[in-house]
């Protein structure tokens, strides 16, 4: 049947296909300072997704009919050497099929609350370029097949997500959030890039099939040794973790509730904070080969559901409760990960994906829905009973929930452990350059170090 | 002692020494000051009960221009629109020159044709200086800018041709006959070289333009040398001339100088833990674990928190750790504590207030929000105890303490005391900002090149002329601009709105007959246009408005509701409670479905929660989630559709249709258990104002509709912000059906006989709701018209829905979304799916654009296209008493509310960021009682971009029908009312109710009006006159001609 795999593969290009053009059509025409109507920018998405969307469920439906578990779209060899070649390859299997799906579903649907719920805002035209990078990488990224693409994807996912937590650009807040998201994901870019290397190293190639046996998700056989598997493992952990505000990147999912209430739905609620779970669940086959990996994953994963779950408890806005409640959830696919449950994570990632998105989209409703559940129950809402702390002493509560609303200290330690540090040794090499400068040519080298901040009065501000 | 049991100790009653009277009396002071500076904060209550209110309430005493400037400086926020805003509204037309020339006259009254230097006369120079933009900006920005751009090549754009070749050919002829003869020597040349005071300046221009080959200079060139030998002698002359501009107070916080001397700011420190305390302080029941000894109050719940040993490990937090264990260990009140602060940071006496009110101000959402819940602990589940806000500014100033000198040690290596950090940054100020000459000297020379002031001018000018030159220029600054353009921009609407009512009244008004029924609305501005289509629809119908509480005050509980609510005007504290009941025959029913609905509710919740929890959250997201797909898809593309699903549901749990509410109470005490409802008496006194108030006493048709108002949208946490402002923040709808039952009783109408007050026979009030988003009236109590009644009653019915959907069909016009080219039936379905939209922002306009309250009988406005612009409230004249007790009553109730209204979205508009609460999208809840913006950040206060985007920041012009004498009595009579026109921030008009003269409040009296137009266009219908536009409109007169028609038949009937 090769016309069937043929159409398969026609049907798999569409699927990557649209989202990109998006990316293109909308991109473009802003660097060309083409001002697009919101009457455009609204039929273009559209289009792309349902395209896209349609694509999908037609590898689906031709899959399910042939019984094929597993389709590949080559996009050409890039590099091709003896024993090492980069390959941009895209797999249609039983992971990447419903996770694109959902991916489609889920941004169609925000794209469609957005397009009302920006309208006439000022970043219109902005929120929706980025917007449109991040389906496609979400898309590159659920479908790739080799390393090197899911790392285009993955890219392409944090950099639009930290623009939109900055959307806000003129206010402070948004700004020094959006930096923070940014620099943790630079983080986590480095060990899935330093796990790409590794993986080269070892197999001499990127991809996902020759690293995770030929056989379909879930399957595979992988071929790596314990120890291999350990440091590649660990290294995508690192990688997940920076991308789904594991213990000890949490810190940074609550400070992403910047940007307006779509991005935050589509990105922390169901598609973006998913994209660490995911990438352990397409090298899941990996996971088996060593003991210990698994454990680290699961003690990682039940951490960060414990802690989520306790500094959600005292969140005092409605965003912060709901980013704390989806990083439990989290937490919870990620250890049934490691714990070799795949199926069982894999719906429990598309379940949670859907229940917290519509969530996150009703946020602005929950007076109305509290005041509708006091009616209903005729009286004040009861707190839930707290009931792993019923039975430690006060002073221990007391400490808890200090931890809980100091949301782990986690940022705390990162900035006083890493970032601290890192500053230090930069600016001391700053200063012996300005040292060695400031000698050589025998005068103040640097004249910008002397311009100091401008305060402007009410006066100016006309 | 352990932490904990220090704590247990009243704080007050520790081993302080015993006090000496003079310490016990400074302490009283500084509470005493503590409080006075907590006016200033914003008095916005929780976001669900929703109180239009004057921003700037604290300032009412005062005249509204200081008033706005003051809180402007003291908040840091624009008191008018920006100077750009007021030119485009100047070219666009909105503002009138005439009407700028006009109010510049009447601001600068004598002064105004004073010569200035024999340059131009003053009235000249401010026109000039509102005409053209002026630029500046800081020193370093305007030398870039004068080097690199065309400013000193170009005289400036938008100054006449003429004036610039003059002034470019009387320079050349100075330089040619003056100037460069002088060089060529000669005594009484050198001489008079002397008396110019030779301008240097010009040295360095001739160097650089070439002066050898002067003669042949190009046109170009000669435009250069002016305008640089122009900008020479600018600056030159302002070097040495004191500042006239209005000098900001210089900051008073250690922070604001610290933050200007070294750009770190270190309130970024104190508000990421100050933000998430006092959310978890003032929360409602977001958070599923409520803080620990919250009871305790504010400081000694934040001392159990951040006293104890761990936590982050951030240096400046483990200090106040140390010192808030000090405190307990000590046993330092937060007052004393407070009295600690302020002596370590050295802040004297002479300057607590001012200090203080700076601090708190620096997070004033959030201070504001503890301030409100302690003293109107009435209005939030779970109230403040007593002092939260004086314990607020306690650990408030502890954390600044450290805060500060941890910033002041990382960024200034500052060790020594706090008390000489002002000092020391003020010091590092000074050094790097020496007073600036160019931002000043550009003022002149752009103004120089309007006038066409040349060089040779300008540098003739000896010190104290440039004194008096740059007095006239500075004074006049941003500020005092605005404040003209924003005068002129209100006068144009307040001319337009005069003659209009000048010209309307002035038309004859037909006898009416019987009219076929009435309806009685709310005074709410949106009703207006309602109103005039149900008019329109049927011009037989009367429609009249009061407050719509419709004098019912009473705290309600709907049959299906948990609590009651106080359904009346704010300042009201009702006496009387109400509940709905289900008639007999549904009491099992009704039962039934108050189970299930509690089932359904406590399963609903139990997954709210669930959800959010950990074990149950896994069960739950991945059994049930893929299933929530579903809703999240149906509900956000097809919003109203789903909502009819859901309402077809909801049918099944739904109170049961028939309800009656417990109005007579009999003998009893008022209470909610026992004593629901009303006695006789106080039924009747309800119903006389009422009636009296509207001028309701005779007349009446077989059927008056009672309608108040409401608002129903989702995602939407200003909701209540949309409802019946008269019923605080809530849908006046019980109250109609309360005084509709009331009115139909058969007791209640044998009183008001006596009180001379004779209803009917065959008069039936029913009651209603108009939801003024969806645009739909529901009606109560329908099965109790009487069947003889049903064909009117039907026949209203159908008017009104005719009348709603043009009324959707008029809202439209403003909706971007909405095509010009809907019909009448698909506005409204726009509007029904709009209540429904989760992603819709604007689910309607609420007040937006009010700018007019018209108090009078309906006939002085009756077919006046008024665009929703006006609050309309009825009174008669002619049925008031000597004393105007009506007039002075219903004024009582109209004047806060509207005032109330409209200043709070004149300032929102004029800076949505700094007075409202800015852009909606990334809007957060927090703590069930505000919003904040993104993931933390101040509570905000004011009202959304999204809810003000197409209102005119006008004042709110009062026409009242009476006579200028009637009005000053009732002025005397009432301070608030009086307070108000006074100073300003209302207008106030009367128009006789006989001769109609109008006449306008202006200095304590009234001064006649003369309109400038006798006529008004006129249109068929309201739909012709603003087809096709989405901008403010004219007004109108709006004359079918069928009605034209039916007024020929009456008379002659007549």
């Amino acid at each position: 049947m090769p016309e069937v795999i043929e159409l398969m593969s026609g049907l798999g290009m569409v699927v990557i296909a649209a989202p990109i053009l998006l990316v293109f059509f909308l991109g473009i025409c802003s660097l060309l300072d083409r001002r697009l109507t919101e009457a455009t920018i609204v039929k273009s998405i559209q289009a792309a997704i349902v395209v896209g969307l349609l694509a999908a469920l037609g590898v689906l439906i031709l899959m399910l009919a042939q019984d094929t578990r597993h389709v590949v779209v080559e996009v050409g060899e890039w590099v091709k050497m003896a024993g090492f070649h980069v390959t941009v390859k895209f797999v249609f299997d039983r992971l990447s099929v419903p996770f694109a799906i959902l991916s489609f579903i889920v941004s169609g649907t925000i794209a469609s609350f957005a397009t009302r719920y920006m309208h006439r805002e000022r970043g219109y035209n902005r929120f929706f370029v980025l917007y449109a990078v991040f389906l496609a990488g979400m898309i590159v990224a659920s479908l790739a097949g080799t390393i090197e693409t899911l790392f285009l994807g993955w890219e392409l996912v944090g950099l639009s997500s930290a623009l939109l937590v900055a959307f806000y650009q003129d206010r402070l807040g948004p700004s020094r959030n959006g930096l923070w998201i940014w620099c943790v994901y630079r983080v986590s870019d480095a060990a899935l890039l330093l796990a790409a290397v590794v993986l080269h190293h070892m197999t001499g190639e990127g991809d996902f099939d020759q690293l995770l046996g030929a056989g379909p998700w879930p399957e595979g056989q992988a071929s790596a040794s314990g120890a291999q598997a350990f440091i590649v493992g660990i290294l995508l952990l690192i990688a997940a973790a920076g991308k789904s505000g594991l213990i000890p990147f949490s810190g940074w999912l609550p400070r992403a509730m910047e940007g307006p209430t779509p991005s935050s739905a589509i990105f922390y609620g169901a598609l973006s904070v998913h994209l660490g779970a995911y990438l352990l669940l397409r090298v899941s086959p990996l996971l088996e080969c060593s003991l210990w990996l698994g454990a680290v994953i699961v003690v990682l994963g039940l951490s960060t559901a414990v802690l989520a779950y306790l500094i959600g408890s005292v969140q005092t806005d409605i965003k912060a409760a709901l980013s704390f409640a989806s990083l439990s959830q989290v937490g919870i696919i990620v250890a049934e990960i490691g714990l070799g449950f795949r199926y069982l994570a894999l719906v429990h990632l598309l379940g949670h994906a859907c229940l917290r998105t519509l969530q996150f989209v009703r946020a602005s409703s929950l007076l109305h829905d509290y005041h509708a559940l006091e009616n209903a129950i005729g009286k004040h809402l009861p707190h839930a009973p707290f009931f792993p702390l019923r039975w430690v002493g006060t002073f221990t509560r007391a400490s808890i929930y200090r931890l809980a609303l100091d949301r782990g200290c986690l940022d705390s330690w990162l900035k006083m452990c890493i970032v601290a540090p890192f500053v230090r040794l930069f600016l001391w090499c700053d200063a012996r350059e300005r040292g060695w400068t400031d000698f050589l040519t025998g005068a103040q080298s640097r004249e910008s170090s002397e311009v100091k901040p401008i305060p402007t009065g009410i006066e100016e501000l006309t | 002692m352990s932490a904990s049991e220090a704590a247990s100790e009243p704080l007050s009653h520790g081993t302080t020494p015993p006090a000496s009277e003079a310490r016990q009396s400074r302490l009283a002071h500084l509470k005493e000051v503590i409080e006075r500076a907590a006016h200033l904060l914003p008095s916005q209550g929780p976001i669900t009960v929703f109180i239009h209110h004057n921003t700037l309430h604290a300032f009412e005493d005062l005249p509204f221009d200081d008033a706005v400037q003051k809180g402007a400086q003291i908040f840091g926020c624009h008191p008018y629109l920006t100077e750009d805003r007021y030119r485009q509204e100047l070219v666009r037309g909105r503002i009138r020159f005439a009407d700028l020339w006009e109010v510049l006259r009447e601001d600068l009254g004598a002064a105004a044709e004073e010569k200035i230097l024999g340059l131009c006369s003053r009235l000249a120079l401010r026109l000039t200086m509102l005409q053209y933009p002026l630029h500046s900006g800081p020193t370093e920005e305007l030398v870039w800018y004068v080097a690199e751009t065309d400013a000193l090549r170009r005289v400036r754009s938008g100054v006449s041709s003429a004036v610039r070749e003059q002034m470019i050919a009387e320079t050349r002829h100075w330089v040619l006959r003056d100037l460069r003869n002088s060089g060529k020597d000669s005594k009484a040349n050198r001489s008079r070289r002397e008396a110019f005071r030779f301008p240097t300046v010009l040295r360095s221009i001739f160097d650089r333009l070439d002066e050898s080959t002067i003669e042949s200079w190009s046109e170009a060139e000669w435009e250069e040398f002016t305008l640089r030998a122009l900008w020479g002698v600018c600056c030159q002359g302002v070097a040495n001339t004191p500042s006239f501009a209005p000098t900001t107070p210089s900051s008073i916080r250690h922070r604001d100088l610290l933050l200007a001397a070294t750009g770190t700011d270190a309130d970024l420190l104190v508000h990421d833990e100050l933000i998430r305390f006092c959310a978890a302080f003032v929360d409602q029941g977001l958070a599923r674990w409520p803080l620990p000894r919250r009871d305790d109050g504010f400081f000694r719940a934040f001392s159990a928190l951040y006293g104890q040993p761990g936590g982050q490990p951030a240096r400046w937090l483990r200090d106040v750790g140390k010192e808030l264990r000090r405190l307990e260990g000590e046993a330092v009140p937060p007052l004393e504590s407070i009295h600690e602060s302020l002596e370590i940071l050295g802040v004297p006496k002479s300057e607590w207030y001012d200090y203080l009110a700076a601090t708190l101000l620096a997070l004033r959402g959030w201070a504001g929000m503890i301030r409100q819940m302690e003293l109107r602990g009435d209005r939030v589940a779970h109230p403040a105890p007593k002092g939260s806000l004086l314990e607020y500014v306690a650990v408030r100033l502890i954390l600044d303490r450290f805060a500060l000198a941890e910033t002041a040690r990382q960024t200034l290596d500052f060790t020594k005391p706090l008390r000489d950090l002002r000092d020391e940054a003020g010091k590092r100020l000074n050094l790097s900002y020496p007073p600036a000459v160019e931002p000043r000297a550009f003022l002149v020379f752009q103004l120089a090149q309007v006038f066409g002031w040349t060089p040779e001018r300008l540098v003739r000018l000896h010190e104290q002329e440039w004194k008096t030159l740059l007095r006239e220029i500075e004074t006049f600054s941003t500020w005092e601009r605005r404040r003209i353009f924003h005068r002129a921009y209100e006068r144009c609407l307040c001319t337009r709105a005069l003659d209009a009512i000048a010209a309307h009244a002035a038309r004859p008004v037909m006898p009416a007959a019987r009219p076929r029924f009435q309806a009685i609305f709310c005074i709410d501005e949106r009703e207006e246009s309602f109103r005039r289509h149900l008019e329109e629809v049927a011009d037989d119908v009367e429609t009249e408005s009061v407050a719509g509480f419709f004098h019912i005050a009473m705290y309600y509980r709907g049959a299906a509701d948990a609590y009651f609510i106080p359904l009346c005007p704010v300042v009201i504290r009702p006496q009387q409670w109400v509940a709905e009941q289900v008639a007999t025959d549904w009491q099992e029913e009704f039962q039934r479905r108050a189970r299930t609905r509690r089932l359904l509710g406590t399963v609903l919740h139990q997954i709210h929660v669930g959800t959010r929890t950990f074990a149950s959250g896994a069960l739950l997201t991945g059994s049930l989630g893929v299933l929530a797909s579903f809703p999240l898809v149906a509900r956000i593309l097809f919003p109203r559709l789903t909502a009819r699903i859901r309402q077809l549901f909801g049918g099944f749990v739904r109170t049961p249709p028939q309800t009656r509410l417990q109005l007579e109470r009999g003998d009893k005490t008022a209470g909610p258990d026992d004593g629901l409802g009303f006695n006789v008496d106080e039924m009747t006194d309800g119903a006389e104002k009422l009636l009296r108030d509207l001028g309701l006493t005779s007349g009446f048709s077989r059927l008056v509709l009672l309608i108040g108002h409401g608002s129903e949208s989702l995602n939407n946490p200003y909701n209540s912000a949309y409802n019946c402002g008269a019923c605080g923040g809530a849908a006046g709808g019980p109250n109609a059906r309360a005084m509709a039952s009331i009115l139909n009783t058969l007791g209640v109408r044998e009183r008001l006989a006596q009180r001379g007050l004779l209803l009917p026979e065959d008069t039936v009030f029913v009651g209603g709701c108009h939801n003024t988003c969806t645009d739909t009236v529901l009606f109560f109590d329908e099965d109790r018209i009487p069947s003889s009644h049903r064909e009117d009653f039907a026949a209203a019915q159908a008017n009104l829905e005719t009348a709603c959907e043009r009324n959707a069909h008029e809202r439209c016009r403003r909706f971007l979304a909405a095509p010009l080219s809907l019909s009448f039936s698909a506005a409204r379905h726009h509007v029904e799916e709009r209540a429904e939209d989760l992603g819709q922002t604007r689910p309607e306009c609420g007040h937006a654009s009010n700018a007019l309250c018209i108090v009078g009988r309906r006939r002085t406005t009756r077919g006046l296209f008024l665009d929703r612009r006006a609050f309309l409230t009825s009174y008669d004249p002619a049925q008031d008493d000597a004393e105007h007790t009506i007039l002075t009553r219903v004024l009582q109730a109209v004047f806060p509310v509207c005032a109330g209204i409209n200043l709070e979205y004149y300032f929102s508009y004029v800076d949505n960021t700094g007075w409202g609460s800015g852009t909606k999208l990334p809007h957060n809840i927090a703590a069930l009682v505000g919003v904040m913006d993104g993931a933390a950040s101040d509570l905000r206060t004011g009202l959304p971009l999204q809810m003000v985007e197409i209102h005119e920041p006008v004042r709110l012009l009062n026409i009242i029908e009476t006579t200028p004498e009637a009005m000053l009595t009732v002025l005397a009579r009432d301070e608030s009312i009086s307070r108000l026109c006074r100073n300003g921030w209302v207008r106030l008009a009367v128009l006789h109710p006989t001769t109609r003269q109008l006449s306008i409040y202006q200095n304590g009296r009234f001064q006649d009006y003369q309109p400038q137009t006798a006529t008004l266009p006129v249109a068929a219908s309201s739909a012709d006159w603003y087809r096709g536009w989405r901008d403010h409109l004219e007004f109108a007169h709006i004359e079918s001609r069928e009605t034209i028609g039916a007024g020929g038949e009456e008379q002659g009937h007549a």
